[in-house]
């Protein structure tokens, strides 16, 4: 068993082997959530703590790495004997070295159990998990929270609360916790999106915090100093830092980049703003698009590919900008590009991100495109360098909602995305000619 | 134009969408407090598996197209001899949607029964004994047949799927394919409501007036081995029923408070049937909650669910959303500007033409590469039939798997699923729309379990007896 936990995971781990109830953990991004939760998983099995765990996530890809990760603690032959992977066959990555099924006694028979939120009806209601290890992210309903709580009630926990005194219980958490259920709820409250339809609800975790103990990690081992520094500092996380191993990476390209590029490809520095002034255009029922941010993050991507080969990955907040810069990638031949939403880029990460920021008008309205969570996903996915396309000036300005919309000062975050990038840790520059061409 | 795609995208997201399907048109006809059970509370309605029932259901959508009609004869005696021919003659379907069945079934690791095979003949010759023996007697061949379509009246708030449309010259007759047992149909239940509310929509269909009867011709369940017909005209009573509890539901999933009556006779809580000990649960915790009976950290936890459920209900509204935006459209400035315009925003995708069908894929051609579809998406493929409203004409739910250039691939539902668009819709101008999946059910129930956990735990016993 390979276990590499860094001080702050190994606190975590331990903290939650010793304990009882519903916690949260809040990681940054790249801080190791699904380490931290794999481990966990692994370990309390391992030291006979629990005889069943559940290992859930929103989302299909994060439950895919969470078997990998188990799969890189015990190696691929105990995970084989210990977990497998049920839901839907068609979310499954063939590759994993972990059994895939949804009868009911082939998963009895396992100690370890990863699925989905969405899939988690298919497992019997019957059949009951000691512990859990809810991975938040994408999570935006409290339903999907509680769905993993219910198969670990134990109905003798809730026949003796009801004999004691059960005027303390005042809220859904104290009432899982009195019930038995064991539960570690991993996530970032600056990343997750409210679980309801104003944008002053709480997100899961943040509903977890608000009723449970918690912890957090604050190590990165996925953004480099620039990159940490920025995202401490705009998502506010008070103390977020690189790993030393990590600190100082920067990206080392295979050949010299074309003078047009150079200055935007720069790997000495990490973040690059390239201040384009493309016109937004209203797309689909309530979508945005940019043509010529789509066209620069397509030729930036194929000058990238000539030059190195890294992984790259563009984020933006909108999905007609998603489908337009697939068609110009497209129409260039470059199929092995992940475009992105925001919300599809939860969990994920690259080399090289590109990040196009898409609304750009004279109003200054930045709208969803602007949200803390949002803004905090894209900038937060690169391990080398980050380049980031849009209007320097729209984002300096920017608001929420219009002034005149309502008393709320909205303020867009951007603001300070821009003025922390122009002052302190990124280059902001003019685009190349080839980039308006 | 004065309503932009848009705004009007816009506008809807504060108002209620919500489209009821006739089946829980039927649930709320036989008690409100049953359609309540599902909606707001979240009560799922057990684990039982209708592999069988959707196997018989596949063959006759098929079947119907083919030798069915090929060996219809008017007011024939002779249903034995028929029957046997159309068995004979449906063999080859009910092989490949045996196999497909079963394929399907163990992938999705289902517990496959071992008369499967024998209980799919026998349900299946029976619905066509039923045909053959009762509505061959009484109509003559129809002119076309159209299978499992589903009509959407947005004006109305309701949607159904039938399960067959017989066409005639100048009207049409409705069937339901009782296929999950082979009982007769219950002419006083379920069943009933349910073809009531389904006549409505296909009046819609044709009419585009729910309550034109003019070209309504005969409604029918066919059950083993017969036929249940309600006597016509359906009585106003019935109808009224209908709208009445269409009205009830709809203003329930609004998240209004409706007062929900319980009949004389409740089928579930009357025969101590599956459910009813949740639905007494819900009618007591009402009643408790309305005589200021309950603990105060009980109703702070429930109300933190009920707030939930409701949001979970407006998602649910939010799915039919683009059906509405279509809708209102169509109604403000004619079908083909409308149509047009939604084109513009990406809401609907014309021009695409079937190309070729492998296993559940289906390649699709046209003639840009303009296009706003991605993988994954959902789409409602459309069957633009002349003179029926866009929403009730024939159609099938895909899924987007790759867009190339012109080139656009969908996944199907099952083979059953290709063969019959193949027989009834790709033949048609198609019209891609937006779609959405509604998972409302399988949200709502965690709610319903912690709040039958907190009536466990903080209810007194004394209390909680007082339930019982």
């Amino acid at each position: 068993m390979s276990l590499c936990l860094d001080t702050e995971q190994l606190r975590v781990l331990k903290w939650r082997i010793n304990s009882r109830g519903i916690a949260a953990c809040i990681g940054p991004p790249g801080c190791g959530k699904t380490t931290t939760g794999s481990a966990l998983a692994v370990k309390l099995i391992a030291e006979g703590i629990a005889n069943k765990v559940l290992l859930v996530a929103y989302t299909n890809a994060a439950v895919n790495e969470f078997a990998w990760e188990i799969c890189n603690i015990m190696g691929p032959t105990a995970a084989r004997e210990y977990c497998i992977r049920t839901g839907n066959r068609a979310g499954i990555d063939c590759e994993l070295p972990v059994e895939f099924s949804i009868n009911a006694e082939d998963i009895r028979a396992k100690k370890i159990v990863l699925c989905t939120t969405l899939s988690l009806k298919r497992l019997s209601s019957y059949m009951r998990f000691d512990n859990m290890i809810i991975d938040e992210a994408g999570i935006e309903r409290l339903e999907h929270l509680l769905a993993p709580f219910v198969l670990g009630v134990n109905q003798l926990n809730a026949f003796q609360t009801n004999d004691r005194n059960c005027n303390s219980i005042n809220n859904i958490i104290d009432l899982a916790s009195s019930c038995g259920i064991v539960a570690t709820v991993i996530g970032d409250p600056k990343q997750s999106r409210p679980m309801g339809l104003e944008d002053r609800d709480r997100s899961a975790i943040e509903w977890a915090l608000k009723y449970s103990d918690s912890d957090t990690l604050r190590i990165t081992h996925r953004l480099p100093d620039k990159l940490s520094g920025l995202v401490d500092e705009f998502a506010q996380y008070g103390g977020l830092r690189s790993s030393p191993d990590i600190a100082s990476r920067r990206l080392i390209l295979d050949r010299i980049p074309d003078i047009a590029y150079r200055d935007v490809i720069q790997p000495e520095e990490v973040i690059t703003w390239v201040n384009i002034d493309g016109e937004e255009q209203p797309l689909g029922p309530s979508s945005w698009a940019n043509d010529s941010e789509a066209r620069a993050c397509a030729k930036i991507c194929r000058e990238l590919k000539s030059v190195t080969q890294k992984s790259i990955a563009i984020v933006t907040r909108f999905t007609e900008q998603r489908r337009l810069i697939r068609k110009y990638l497209q129409r260039m031949g470059i199929i092995d590009i992940k475009v992105n939403t925001t919300t599809g880029a939860l969990g994920t990460q690259a080399d090289i991100v590109l990040f196009s920021l898409v609304r750009n008008n004279p109003e200054r309205i930045v709208g969803a495109a602007g949200t803390l969570q949002d803004l905090n996903v894209a900038i937060s996915r690169s391990k080398e360098k980050l380049i980031i396309l849009g209007s320097h000036e729209m984002m300096l300005n920017g608001w929420s909602r219009s002034p005149g919309y309502s008393t709320y000062g909205y303020k867009s975050p951007t603001r300070r995305l821009a003025k922390l990038i122009q002052s302190k840790y990124g280059k902001l520059m003019d685009p190349p000619l080839v980039l308006c061409e | 134009m004065s309503i932009s795609v848009r705004q009007l995208y816009r506008g809807l997201q504060k108002t209620q969408t919500h489209l009821v399907q006739s089946a829980e048109i039927a649930t709320a006809s036989v008690c409100q407090h049953l359609f309540k059970l599902s909606y707001p509370y979240g009560v799922s309605k057990g684990e039982r598996d209708y592999l069988i029932a959707n196997a018989v259901h596949d063959i006759m959508s098929l079947a119907i197209h083919g030798p069915v009609t090929e060996n219809w004869l008017f007011k024939t005696k002779q249903f034995k001899e028929i029957t046997e021919k159309i068995v004979s003659d449906s063999s080859s379907i009910v092989e490949n949607i045996l196999k497909e069945s079963k394929e399907n079934a163990t992938r999705e690791a289902r517990t496959i029964p071992e008369t499967f095979d024998q209980e799919v003949r026998d349900r299946f010759q029976g619905l066509v004994t039923g045909v053959a023996k009762h509505l061959m007697k009484k109509f003559e061949q129809p002119k076309r047949v159209i299978t499992e379509i589903t009509i959407t009246n947005p004006l109305r708030h309701q949607e159904g799927r039938i399960d067959a449309i017989l066409e005639f010259s100048n009207s049409y007759g409705i069937l339901d394919w009782k296929s999950y047992d082979m009982k007769k149909a219950n002419g006083s239940g379920n069943e009933r409501w349910q073809l009531i509310s389904n006549i409505l929509l296909s009046n819609y269909r044709y009419t585009r007036d729910e309550d034109d009867w003019s070209m309504f011709r005969f409604a029918s369940i066919v059950y083993h081995g017969g036929a249940y017909m309600p006597r016509l005209p359906i009585q106003e009573k019935h109808i009224a029923k209908i709208k009445d509890n269409r009205l009830f539901a709809y203003r329930t999933l609004c998240g209004e408070k409706v007062y929900a009556q319980k009949p004389k006779f409740c089928p579930v809580c009357d025969k101590n049937a599956e459910g009813c000990s949740d639905c007494r649960f819900y009618r007591e915790d009402s009643r408790m909650a309305f005589a200021g009976q309950l603990p105060d950290n009980y109703r702070k936890i429930t109300g933190q669910l009920f707030g939930n459920r409701y949001k979970v209900l407006e998602e649910r509204a939010e799915t039919h959303r683009h059906k509405h935006v279509a809708s209102t459209m169509i109604e403000a400035y004619g079908e083909e500007t409308a149509i047009d315009e939604l084109q513009k925003y990406g809401i609907i995708h014309t021009g695409y033409k079937f190309v070729s069908a492998d296993d559940t894929m289906v390649l699709f051609r046209k003639d840009d590469d303009e296009t706003f579809l991605e993988p994954k998406k959902i789409l409602r493929i459309i069957g633009k039939e002349e003179n029926i409203p866009l929403l009730s004409c024939v159609s099938e739910q895909a899924t987007v798997m790759r867009v190339e250039h012109c080139d656009l691939i969908l996944n199907f539902r099952s083979k059953a699923t290709v063969e019959r668009a193949k027989l009834q819709l790709f033949n048609l101008p198609l019209i891609m729309m937006r779609d959405e999946i509604n998972l409302t059910r399988r949200m709502l129930e965690p709610l319903h379990k912690f709040h039958r956990l907190a009536a466990d735990v903080l209810i007194r016993k004394e209390s909680y007896d007082d339930l019982k």
